[in-house]
Parts: structure tokens; sequence; C-alpha cells
């Protein structure tokens, strides 16, 4: 019972949140007193301006439009694009396969590579492994996507000619913007583990079990990684926003066609609709990403699954 | 004592000062007294490498496409980049640590405000938020600083409000109340004063993200307009001509990792020396 008023509080606070987002996302637009000045080009005469403000509604009072957008969103109807002329929500939902595969993948090899090295650094704490470990992820954290990705271009593409520095459609495309996009995932989730099992394995049943005879490797990963995966998975849901950030600056050097580049080019065109869908969309992959995480924890923790 | 300040325990520490003092020196001393104007190129000297010696004059890390020299341009980009950085750190500290504070201290529906407020930052990719203001507001160097304070105060807010609930329970706070102190006069004098510590640890580890973001927004030419150069449009305008002269993007990215992982490490360095007095 506790446990399902908890995962119902947390669907409530995540409605809220999302009800913010749509306020900033809505009212952003009007930080310079005139949102239809702010999207025709500048060359535009004022009755040209007069005629946009009118067809996109921006003369109606400001909560008339902010219920018009809403109910915009809730119907799925996000407004149109001005570069396109077409829905903003299909030109999102075109490139979002791309965005996809590249997150998945870059979230798979960080977490799994991460969760396994962070376990080796912790086991052999203080050793040789454990300080290049460290050095490695401290690195990961350390060197901007950008310049992270401008440099396994130069290095794989242009000197070694090994990987294509662009495109999509092969899996070596795939490598390098995957490589660069998972690096400070990867950097995090390492010291994540390694710092929450050296914790875990300093506890007293630990040293129970050791004192009863069972081998490291058991004590490793049936005892401790269960208790130390919980402050992991907590973060996941953070984690989560940083990877959408960065997903929007490697698709921009790696040419991949997702829905970063969407963004950045919507915003350089100042055709702000689209850019309304894609915060809003990344708001609430966010909001529904921490809700699972939540989730999880419920059924991780029997502490409060009581 | 001796142990505590021995060398391997502070290897980090030393790292992290020599990182962070080379930048300062690149930043403050470049701008000063390097002769070279960081605006004006040569044209019969573009694209030198490092090293290079143009007309009796040394480029200690080359030129770039319109012969202007690296080291200039590298040493004010990395003085106005920090100094957005900085003033933006500044208002996240002020504003998130105020909020914080007052949300801890009365709690009912300011409490609930602030903190939902918070959830709502923390749901939108910053560097997404920041790109569609700046796009709305223009790219000045003014309000990118506004910009990246304003969107920053969220976790400094969610720190001083758990810390000023710890100390809003204390005797002393308690007794202030008794003898009729203003709430004003204990948030700044009783509860403040606790909460300077931990928010200084928080800035150091929280400045990387401030860096790494004023660059993206400047590698993507959505910052502060060139000519004039940061850190984020040196990498930018130096990505079109990677193949040509790698060392335009090289440099300024070896300062934008020295000052990340100089500012990890002393915010490490100094969580372990608070945990190391605590116990």
């Amino acid at each position: 019972m506790k446990a399902l008023s908890f995962i119902a509080g947390r669907a409530l606070q995540g409605l809220i949140v999302m009800v913010g987002v749509s306020l900033i996302v809505f009212f952003a637009l009007f930080l310079t007193g005139d949102p239809a000045a702010l999207m025709m080009p500048p060359e535009a005469s004022r009755v040209e301006i007069e005629a946009f403000r009118h067809a996109m509604g921006f003369d109606d009072p400001i909560w008339v439009q902010y219920l018009r957008f809403v109910g915009g969103v809730l119907t799925g109807e996000f407004g149109r694009s001005l570069r396109f002329q077409r829905p903003a929500v299909d030109l999102l939902f075109e490139r979002l396969p791309a965005t996809a595969l590249l997150a998945i993948t870059a979230l798979l090899w960080s977490s799994l590579l991460g969760f396994v090295l962070g376990t080796i650094a912790a086991v052999r704490q203080n050793g040789a492994i454990d300080f290049v470990i460290r050095v490695i992820s401290l690195l990961g954290q350390a060197i901007p996507v950008f310049w992270l990705a401008l440099l396994l271009i130069i290095v794989f593409s242009l000197n070694l000619r090994w990987l294509p520095s662009g495109g999509i459609g092969t899996a070596q495309q795939l490598v390098l913007p995957s490589l660069a996009l998972g690096a400070y995932y990867f950097s995090a989730i390492t010291r994540l583990v390694r710092a929450s099992l050296i914790e875990v394995l300093g506890e007293n049943y630990i040293r129970t079990a050791r004192a009863k005879g069972i081998s490291n490797f058991r004590i490793v990963v049936h005892h401790a990684l269960r208790n130390a995966l919980i402050p992991v998975i907590t973060v996941q849901g953070m984690y989560f926003a940083s990877l959408l950030g960065g997903a929007l600056i490697t698709e921009i050097i790696f040419a991949w066609p997702g829905i970063g580049r969407l963004a950045v080019d919507s915003i350089q065109t100042k055709d702000f609709p689209v850019v309304q869908a894609v915060v809003l969309f990344a708001a609430f992959t966010f909001v529904v990403m921490n809700f699972l995480v939540d989730v999880a924890y419920v059924f991780l923790n029997p502490r409060i699954r009581l | 004592m001796s142990r505590f300040w021995s060398v391997r325990r502070n290897a980090d520490a030393v790292l992290a000062v020599t990182l962070l003092s080379a930048v300062t020196v690149l930043c403050i001393l470049v701008p000063l007294f390097w002769p070279l104007d960081p605006a004006r190129g040569v044209l019969a000297a573009t694209f030198r490498p490092p090293m290079s010696v143009v007309n009796g004059q040394l480029h200690p890390l080359g030129t770039d496409q319109l012969g202007r020299d690296l080291l200039a341009r590298l040493g004010l980009g990395t003085a106005i980049s920090l100094g957005i950085v900085l003033l933006a750190a500044v208002i996240s500290v002020v504003t998130g640590t105020l909020l914080g504070m007052i949300a801890g201290y009365f709690g009912g529906w300011i409490d609930i405000v602030v903190m939902r407020a918070v959830d709502v930052q923390l749901a939108i990719p910053f560097i997404l938020l920041i790109l569609l203001i700046v796009a709305v507001v223009g790219p000045s160097i003014g309000n990118l600083v506004l910009v990246l304070g304003v969107t920053g105060w969220a976790v400094f807010a969610r720190v001083a409000r758990a810390r000023t609930l710890e100390v809003r329970e204390l005797e002393y706070v308690e007794a202030c109340r008794a003898i009729g102190v203003s709430d004003a006069a204990i948030i700044v004098r009783h509860v403040l004063p606790n909460i300077v510590g931990p928010q200084t640890v928080l800035l150091t580890l929280d400045l990387p993200r401030l860096i790494i973001l004023e660059a993206s927004v400047g590698f993507l030419g959505l910052g502060v307009q060139p000519p004039t150069p940061t850190l984020g449009n040196l990498i930018g305008e130096g990505r079109s001509f990677i193949l040509l002269a790698n060392w335009l993007v090289l440099y300024p990215g070896l300062v934008i990792g020295a000052l990340v992982v100089g500012c990890n490490l002393l915010g490490d360095w100094l969580v372990r020396r608070a945990d190391n007095r605590a116990s």
C-alpha cells in the first residue's frame, strides 16, 4: 500500500513538473515582448508582421494563447514548423529513431563497461588498476563532448582512416558518435559504482560473509553489488538529461540526422514551434525516465516497499 | 596533522592548483603583455603551425585561417569565457542559496513551490533551454551571463534547503526565536554561515558544468559572436580546418580540460577534507 501511494505521488509530481515545463517553454517566446517580430525575418515589413501576428494568434489575450498551446500539446498538435510548413510533431517523430539508436548504443556500452571497470576498481582499491581506471574516468568527465568528438575524427577518420567521420546508415558510422556521446556517462557510472561498492564492502555483513569463508568473487557478485546498485540507479535519471544535451552536440558534429540537429537547425532559423516541441519532448522523456527509476527503486529497496 | 598534510594525500590538490594557476596565468598575462593583437591577422601568414616564426615574430601556438596569433586569441578567449562562467556562477549561488534557505526555513507552500521549480528546472536539458533563451533575447555577453546564471540555481537551492532544515532545528536557532530575533536576521546571521562551506564545495564541483556549457554554446556558434574569441568559439571556428590545422582545435580543448580537471580535483579534495574534519 505504501509502495502504491509512493508511486502515485511520484506520478503526480511528474505531472506538475510537466505543467511547469510547458509554462517555461511557452513564455520563453515572450521574453522580448513580441514573438511575432522575433519569428519573422528582420527585413519583414510592418504589415507582414501584423498579418503573421494575427495568423499565429499572438493578438489574443496571453492566457487564451497558453490554454490553446496546452490544449494543442494534449491532443498531439504542437503547431506548425515555419520552415517546412508541416506539423512540428511529424518532424520530431521522423528524427526520433536516429537519436534513439545513437542514445541507446551509447547507453549500452557506457553502462556495461562502466559497471565492469567500476567493480574492478573497487575490488582492487588503491592498486595500479584502480589508479588507471580513476584517471580514465576523471578525463572522461573533463573532456567536453565536442572536443572528444573532434579528436576521434582527427585520429580515427583523418589519420588512421579506419572509420567514417559522419553520416548514418552503416554500423561503422555509429561507432564514433556513440563513443563520443557515451564517454561522459561511462565515466560517471564507473566513478559511482566504484564509490558505492567500496562503501558496501566495508559493511559488517560483508565481514560476516568473509568470516564464513565465502569466496571473494561470490561476496562481490552476490552480496555487495546488489546493494551497491541502488545509488547507481537513482542517479541514472539525472544523467539521462546530460545524455540528451550531449546528443545535440554529437549529432551536429557527426552529421547525424536526429532530434538534436533538428533543435539546433530550428534555433538557428528561428523556427520556434519546432524548438518548443523538442524541449517539451526532452523534458517529457526525462520525467518518464525518472518515474521509471523511482518505480525500480521501490522494487530494489525493500526498505520502502513495506 | 603532519600526516594529514603529507604529499601523497594532497597530490590531487597540488595538481589541481597547478592546472588552475596555469590557466589563470594564461588568461591574465597574455591579454596584458603579449604584444600581438588577437583581432589583427597577417593574411600572408595563415595556418602556420605552432612555433613558427613570421617576420621575426614567434607564434608559439601557430596562427589561424586569417593569420591571427592563436596564443593571443586563446588568452583573451579564456579570459572572456572564465569571466562569463564566474559571473554566472555568482548569480547561481546567490539566487539558489537564497531561495533554498527561504524554502527550508519557512517550509509550507513556499517550500513546495521552490522545490517543484527545482524539479522543473532540472527536467529541461540545460543546453536546450539556454539555446532557446539566447535565440530569443540575443547572444550578447551580458545575456549569456544572465541565462547561464539563472538556469544554474537549482542544485544550490536543493543543497541549501537540506542544510537549512538541519540548522533550523538546532537549539541556538530555537533560542534566537525565543528572544524575538527576526526571521531575516536568523537566516542571514545564523543559517547562512552554516551553509557557506558546503555551497563553496558545490560551486567548485558545478563550475566544470558551466565551463562546458558555455563552451558548447560558443561551439555551436550561438553564443558570443565572432570575431570575439571564447573557448567554444575558437574550437567551433577551428572545426572547419581540422584537416589543415588541428592545433586550432587542440589547444583550446586542452585549456578546457585543464580547467575542468582542476575544478573536479579541487572539489573532491575539499569534500574529503570536510569528511575528515567531521569524523
